[in-house]
């Protein structure tokens, strides 16, 4: 049994049908105490300071926390950052394995990419399967717990956050990630609603800082669509594992993830959106194609190293607030 | 009689007004102000109003940084972009209009339309298009403020990133041996050139243009010629913040 470190959503079911942990590295960098010094434990092995904090983050967590055997990097669909990041860390004797999501969803190409990581993991086909069967269980009760948060108003953008994003390595456990989101979804069932008048979406990577969900509630409002976390727990329930993951919006062009994020809206009655964005990340650059192509009130936010909304960010928000009263 | 404050990041505004005008008229250094006239109570800030010496009114309408950080006691606070909105259609009478605020630190981009803010822009992390920035180029081309900010023609060319860097930048200029109006009318340009994105998108053929540094001409009059619009800079551009807020005292809207 090894600790792979994942840099992004890849297909989870492979890692575990090969009876390894699957952790992802985002979220033990980002729920570590000391976040910012791992942002600076980086730049000290020489990242430059305008690289986005997350690729430093991710480098310092596999080199300093010391428990990952190998990392499994996503070089293409995710971020060209990756590919230096898996650089630096082989250059300290880390081993990696790249998976590339193909930019145009060709299924062929994207099952071989199965097809090698299965191989270079030591597993086959049956089991991954099993193992979908088991996670789409899993994956069904996320969707509810979605479901209750724009329907129902029981669960918090917080809340909904985190157990989507948790999908990426179901918090390398699957029984106790399926246990914590049984006793959430109970707990829930008597619940007070939430009264927000503002009904917000978020798009965009998930947020390097730690109380934008609650500064939206003290102000009134709440988050009741997150976009790439949502993907992140792939709600489309398909019989085929690489369908699966050609539905998954997040790895390829930004039109799709539109189509996506158009149909939620409707459906869930949103007020507007707050595109987050982190400093130096590429995908700031398509803040403009959203502002073109979504017909709904945008504000954009972008953070750069962990930690609290800085008092700007905040006077943005309450603006931003202002304005969709 | 009511009083606005703008509790700036560089300079507190603070006006006391009513329908009819606007009857006296503060600025103060920011920390100045908080040193001089304010103490930390449970609540939030106290001012205190009498040693502001600046007679009676009703009610006090504040805006700013404070909002959610500060909380003058006994005030209503209300969002900075909301005070400047309705400060620029007080003093202007316009209700369709984009507004340009550059100010100590800010600068602000706001499309109102029927009187409402419809979207906004603020700069983030750099105060290149900013008073400051400014202040900082004056010093280094030894002259005022008010004659930096009045030199448009033949502008050199700048790239200024930074308030800080621009400052060698200048210099390097200096020794290539250009004279000081092209030098300031380059330094004008520059601040138009940093604006102009935020400007286009939220474009409007009414720029209402506040803030202290719309108390120059250059920079008005290039935005107006370069995109072809009218610029309107109200009788007070410093003080709109602060008269938004007074103005919410009997308005009350939103
Ligand atoms: S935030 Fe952007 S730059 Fe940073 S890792 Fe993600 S995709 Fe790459």
């Amino acid at each position: 049994m090894a600790n792979i470190g994942i840099t992004t959503t890849v297909p989870v079911e492979i890692i575990l049908a090969a009876e390894n942990v699957p952790v992802d590295l985002n979220n033990v960098f980002i729920t570590d105490k000391e976040a910012n010094r791992l942002v600076e434990g980086a730049e000290d092995a020489g990242y430059p300071r305008n690289i986005c904090g997350w690729i430093k983050g991710l480098y310092s967590v596999v080199v300093e926390r010391g428990n990952i055997d190998t990392v499994l990097a996503v070089t293409q669909g995710d971020c060209s950052n990756t590919h230096a990041l898996m650089e630096t860390l082989q250059l300290v004797g880390v081993e990696t394995i790249p998976f590339a999501y193909p930019f145009d969803r060709d299924y062929d190409l994207l099952k071989l990419q199965m097809d090698k990581l299965i191989t270079a993991l030591k597993t086959d086909w049956e089991q991954v399967m099993a193992v979908k069967k088991r996670l789409d269980g899993v994956r069904s009760k996320i969707a509810e717990m979605d479901r209750l948060t724009w329907q129902e108003n029981l669960v918090s953008g917080w809340d909904n956050h985190l157990f989507q994003v948790s999908c990426s390595d179901f918090n390398g456990n699957v029984n106790e990630f399926e246990q914590d989101i049984d006793q959430f979804l109970l707990k829930t069932k008597s619940a007070n609603e939430f009264t927000e008048d503002i009904r917000l979406g978020y798009i965009g990577v998930p947020p390097i800082f730690n109380d934008l969900y609650s500064h939206f509630e003290k102000m009134g409002a709440r988050v009741v669509f997150n976009e790439v976390q949502r993907q992140f727990a792939m709600p489309y329930q398909v019989e085929d594992l690489v369908e699966q993951y050609r539905l998954y919006t997040y790895p390829y062009g930004v039109f799709q993830r539109i189509e996506d994020i158009k149909g939620e809206i409707e459906k869930r009655n949103l007020d507007g959106i707050v595109h987050y964005v982190q400093s130096f990340c590429f995908r700031q650059i398509e803040d403009m194609i959203f502002r073109e192509k979504l017909d709904i009130p945008i504000l954009t936010i972008e953070g750069d190293k962990p930690g609290k909304l800085d008092a700007r960010t905040k006077l943005r928000m309450d603006s931003f607030l202002e304005m969709l009263r | 009689m009511f009083c606005g404050i703008d509790l700036g990041s560089r300079s507190v505004k603070l006006v006391i007004m009513d329908q009819e005008g606007v009857n006296r008229s503060e600025i103060f250094e920011t920390v100045q102000f908080y040193r001089n006239y304010g103490q930390p109570g449970k609540n939030g800030l106290i001012v205190d109003f009498a040693s502001v010496g600046v007679g009676e009114f009703d009610k006090v309408v504040a805006t700013g940084y404070g909002r959610n950080t500060i909380n003058i006691v006994g005030a209503t606070v209300i969002a900075e972009l909301k005070a400047h909105v309705i400060g620029a259609m007080w003093q202007t009478g316009l209700n369709n209009f984009t507004l340009l605020d550059l100010g100590g630190q800010d600068s602000k981009v706001i499309k109102v339309r029927k009187g409402k803010m419809v979207d906004f822009a603020t700069n983030d992390k750099c105060a290149a298009s900013t008073g400051r920035y400014l202040e900082n180029m004056a010093t280094v081309l030894g002259i005022s403020l008010a004659e930096l900010s009045s030199y448009k023609e033949n502008p050199v060319e700048l790239s200024a990133t930074c308030a800080i860097f621009g400052e060698s930048e200048l210099i390097g200029r200096i020794v290539e041996g250009y004279s000081v109006p092209e030098l300031a009318a380059g330094v004008n340009y520059t601040i138009f050139k940093r604006i102009k994105p935020m400007l286009h998108s939220l474009a409007s053929e009414v720029i209402v243009f506040t803030g202290g540094v719309a108390l120059g001409k250059a920079i008005g009059q290039t935005i107006s010629s370069e995109l072809g619009v009218e610029v309107v800079v109200p009788k007070y551009p410093q003080l709109n913040g602060a008269i938004g807020c007074g103005v919410y005292s009997w308005e009350k809207r939103g």
